[in-house]
């Protein structure tokens, strides 16, 4: 594995393990996640720039696109946990615990 | 060369560390802000400026600037910096992670070989990712389409969301 295969790999693997064991706040889980878009971005557009595919460079730009509107989802979750619960801490959304 | 690139990865890496083991909002965000810069900075490396500079102000500038005045909802007295006790934790261990899977995984470079986009090929006013993404309204208009008719539902969705209170799609009985 050459190191920047590696590192964008280890990165998204990072996010998604920041996104597993996250704490206290949902603000975290969910920055984990842009974090995990980030790795897939920098991951779609090198494979364009050293394969040399330039039709696939839209890819990228879809990609960020598409997570622009999770992430608006993510935090529209977060305004709306905010607003009923009070904050956005993970031990007060408990009214499935037995 | 070699080494600029080098830094930068590893400035990925710990990037994604500072965000990975979860301090209090304020710092994860600084910690992907560092992250998306340095990210930026390899693309520029293997020639691809455009998407970089398409990096920068959609990502950060658009996205990360709404996380951090959203960071303002998770406000706490005393936020957990990455030195204190629980964080530190799980720094120490991504980063011996890390450590371990590159003793593995991590291969040679094959410097000898690496050629930025567009070396040895013919002249031209536009670099190949710049190009590639014009072909997005060309050939892949119905791509583009699409995808602006998600994000217009997406603007549905969080209004959706957030609105009703307590009687909404999130509530608290």
């Amino acid at each position: 594995m050459t190191p920047v295969h590696f590192s964008f790999c280890s990165a998204f693997i990072l996010g998604l393990m920041g996104l597993t064991f996250h704490r206290t706040h949902l603000l975290s889980a969910l920055l984990c996640l842009e974090g995990m878009m980030l790795s897939l971005f920098i991951a779609l557009a090198l494979w364009t720039l050293q394969f040399e595919m330039t039709g696939f460079s839209a890819a990228p730009m879809l990609l960020l696109a598409f997570s622009a509107c999770e992430a608006s989802a993510g935090l529209a979750l977060l305004v709306a946990t905010a607003r009923t619960h009070g904050t956005d801490r993970l031990q007060n959304l408990n009214l499935l615990q037995c | 060369m070699t080494y600029l690139v080098s830094l930068l990865l590893i400035a990925l890496i710990v990037g994604l560390v500072a965000v990975a083991s979860n301090p209090a909002p304020y710092f994860a965000a600084l910690g992907l802000v560092v992250a998306a810069g340095v990210g930026c900075g390899v693309l520029i490396s293997h020639g691809g400026s455009f998407l970089s500079l398409v990096l920068f102000l959609i990502y950060l500038g658009g996205m990360l600037v709404v996380f951090a005045y959203s960071a303002a909802l998770a406000a706490e007295p005393f936020p957990e910096s990455w030195g204190d006790r629980s964080v530190f934790g799980y720094v120490v261990i991504y980063f011996v992670g890390v450590g371990l899977m590159m003793k593995f995984f991590c291969g040679g470079w094959y410097e000898g070989s690496w050629m930025i986009i567009d070396t040895f090929k013919e002249f031209s006013m536009l670099r190949g990712d710049i190009s590639g993404v014009a072909m997005m309204y060309s050939l892949g208009g119905s791509m583009l389409v699409i995808c602006a008719w998600v994000l217009l539902l997406t603007l549905f969705v969080v209004l959706e969301l957030t609105r009703g209170l307590s009687r909404g799609s999130l509530r608290a009985v």
